[in-house]
């Protein structure tokens, strides 16, 4: 255990006299954490949470129009701009600002668009009305179908798209509904008990959709935001970017001949392997521990949320040892692996940063193609972000998270033993 | 007196090799002798002391260091004795004395025994005063000096010393030199490997000749000289042996 000690001293010692390494292993994913949390806000909110300015150009005037404008003007999420230099936008003067770049979205209400809707609705109470033996609405028979037509920024991506199409068409249909049964009042001659239209959305709050938390503890559905998934995601990056020092250090060390030396003394070599793992698993949990910091009291600072760590935080605890201990085993396979500094450390970091694309941590997995999420899981940094997610979004305990351990620990024991193989085929010399 | 080191018939072929690296060597060394193994480059030097040390498998053969066989009781043999690679073999980046205290706590000492035993030879070995410096800092004979201490920090009864003066100014090398011949005085033994010759006979009890992987000659250093015609120096005598060809 001595030996075991010292070795952790030394390389203690060593690490706090590497400036660049030290700053690689805390500052760069403190950076990244901060970087890409204020970056991917905007991309990881729901469009429902952003505000968005929509240009709007009618040309019904009508009812419709008016409906439709006061429900953009009532969300939360649209600014809605009908005129630009105190004049009315016209089909041209929209499609002129979405096509520069300005605009994200336009909305042409076409005229006569209100008519058509009462027309519609004439003809469909009239069939009812007919049924039930009641009177009759004026209704022209000939029909000609009016579009709201909507014009996108070509860039705007398909999600957006969708989300103002669902908006859009939820206003359309409640219009539509209100005067269905404006028509419906008139025809039965009962004008005083005609529901106010604006409360018609309410008629049927009965039957609404409510998200739940799927944990009854927790009050809140803790959402994946750029906060949640940024803080763990580049944590473990960061983790894995012990490589670089690991691996430099081992090549240094073969290098300057002190591991020779160590090769030398009796029964050292495994207590000096055994140190050299727990101290930069420590030095990733520390590491780990410190993002998480970032998450919970720097962030917030620029205005982002805090990061939750779910119902049970230290469960957290032997993942990040799993992860810290697949992280430094890849160090070590590649220190082991490689003969030179030159050879070890763009590899260490390129497949480190391939790792951490296939693993979810650039971008979540599920909304990767099929094929790369079924690759994902050769990533350890998978697997460890998965445990993390368990824990700080699935609200889960550590047992949820068994199989993402496993996966950790198998792959850690299997770079041991190669690793080992590899340094006993090594031939060693004293020259 | 007692073999200290016994080596019989020792081969070893390396895998791609053109020809053996040791073709059945044979040496023994005496308890409390310093010995002196010289060869040209590729001669089977560096071999013979991997194969000592535990580092490379030989194919055939013996050796045994004070009875204890190098390839089957490794453990027991790396603690008796110490081994002074040809290069600097210490962490740059420490301190002496971090080095010193490391890999004495790796051997098992205690710290008051460290610090003893590390003491008293940087004060011999004139590093005292620059032992909080760090190493990488350190002139090329100031490491070669502390190259030394660190393989005598746990009582080696062997000493092991591949080229220990090699590229160092003349200062250091005499004080080097004095001082192996000081630590052979109080009973260890030692081998060393030198490309230089009049080093090897100004220092060496013995010293054995070996080339292309196979035991020449051995001898006290004046001994081989009287005894090879037209020889006056250490030098004409390794000529005399090895030849004059370029070894690369």
């Amino acid at each position: 255990m001595r030996k075991v000690i010292a070795t952790i001293i030394k390389e203690w010692i060593l690490l706090r006299r590497d400036v660049a390494g030290f700053m690689l292993l805390f500052l760069m994913p403190a950076i990244l954490i901060v970087v890409m949390a204020l970056i991917q806000d905007a991309p990881f909110k729901d469009y429902q949470n952003l505000r968005f300015d929509l240009l709007l150009a009618d040309n019904d005037h009508g009812r419709l129009a008016a409906e439709i404008t006061r429900g953009l003007k009532q969300s939360d999420n649209f600014q809605v701009i009908d005129s630009v230099n105190n004049r009315p936008l016209s089909d041209s003067a929209l499609k002129q600002l979405l096509q520069q770049g300005n605009y994200r979205v336009g909305i042409v209400i076409p005229a006569g668009a209100t008519a058509e809707m009462v027309n519609t609705a004439n003809t469909v109470a009239n069939q009812i009305a007919e049924k039930i033996g009641v009177g009759k609405l004026p209704a022209r028979e000939a029909r000609s179908n009016k579009y709201v037509r909507i014009y996108f920024d070509p860039v705007s991506r398909p999600t957006f798209r969708m989300s103002v199409n669902f908006a859009l068409d939820k206003l359309i249909t409640a219009s539509c509904s209100n005067v269905l049964i404006d028509r419906m009042s008139k025809l039965s001659g009962d004008t005083a008990s005609a529901p106010p239209t604006e409360d018609f959305r309410k008629m049927f709050s009965g039957i609404g959709i409510r998200e739940e938390a799927l944990n009854d503890k927790t009050k809140d559905t803790a959402h994946i935001n750029s906060v949640q998934h940024n803080v763990p995601a580049w944590a473990i990056f960061g983790m894995f970017f012990i490589v670089i020092p690991l691996a430099g250090n081992m090549i240094r060390e073969r290098d300057e001949r002190s591991a020779l030396r160590v090769q030398l003394i009796p029964n050292a070599n495994s207590s000096v392997a055994l140190g050299k793992i727990f101290f930069y698993t420590l030095v990733c949990m520390v590491q780990f521990a410190l993002m998480l910091c970032i998450g919970l009291w720097l962030l917030p600072v620029f205005g982002l949320p805090a990061l939750y760590l779910g119902l049970h935080p230290f469960a957290l605890l032997p993942i990040v040892l799993c992860i810290g201990l697949s992280a430094t085993s890849y160090g070590f396979f590649i220190g082991t692996l490689f003969k030179t500094a030159t050879q070890a450390m763009p590899f260490g970091a390129i497949s480190v940063v391939i790792l951490s694309a296939l693993g979810g941590i650039w971008i979540p997995t599920d909304i990767m193609p099929a094929a790369m999420q079924k690759l994902a899981m050769a990533s350890p940094l998978y697997w460890g972000l998965d445990a993390v997610n368990d824990i700080i979004l699935r609200d889960n305990k550590l047992s949820g998270s068994f199989l993402a351990l496993s996966v950790l620990l198998v792959f850690s024991i299997l770079l041991w033993l190669v690793s080992l193989r590899i340094n006993k085929a090594r031939t060693h010399s004293v020259q | 007196m007692a073999l200290a080191l016994d080596i019989q018939g020792l081969y070893k072929m390396y895998k791609g090799g053109w020809s053996p690296a040791l073709d059945g060597m044979d040496i023994s060394v005496r308890e409390n002798q310093l010995l002196g193994l010289l060869g040209p480059n590729g001669a089977g030097k560096s071999t013979t002391i991997n194969i000592l040390c535990g580092l490379v498998m030989p194919d055939k053969g013996t050796a045994k260091i004070f009875g204890k066989d190098c390839v089957a009781d490794t453990v027991t043999v790396r603690s008796v004795i110490g081994v002074v690679p040809q290069q600097i073999a210490l962490f740059g980046q420490l301190t002496a004395w971090e080095n010193f205290r490391y890999f004495g706590r790796l051997y098992g000492l205690s710290n008051t025994q460290i610090s003893e035993r590390a003491g008293n030879l940087l004060k011999r070995l004139g590093l005292d005063t620059h032992a909080d410096k760090r190493v990488g800092r350190y002139s090329g004979g100031m490491k070669r000096r502390a190259n030394i201490i660190a393989s005598l920090l746990h009582h080696p009864q062997m000493l092991i010393l591949d080229e220990p003066t090699a590229g160092v100014d003349v200062q250091s090398r005499a004080m080097i030199l004095d001082f192996l011949k000081e630590y052979n005085a109080q009973g260890k033994t030692i081998v060393y490997t030198s490309h230089l010759m009049e080093e090897a006979e100004q220092i060496c009890d013995e010293v054995v000749i070996i080339d292309e992987g196979k035991f020449i000659t051995k001898g006290a250093p004046k001994e081989l000289i009287d005894n090879t015609p037209g020889c006056n120096r250490l030098e004409d005598v390794f000529l005399h042996y090895t030849g004059h060809s370029v070894r690369d």
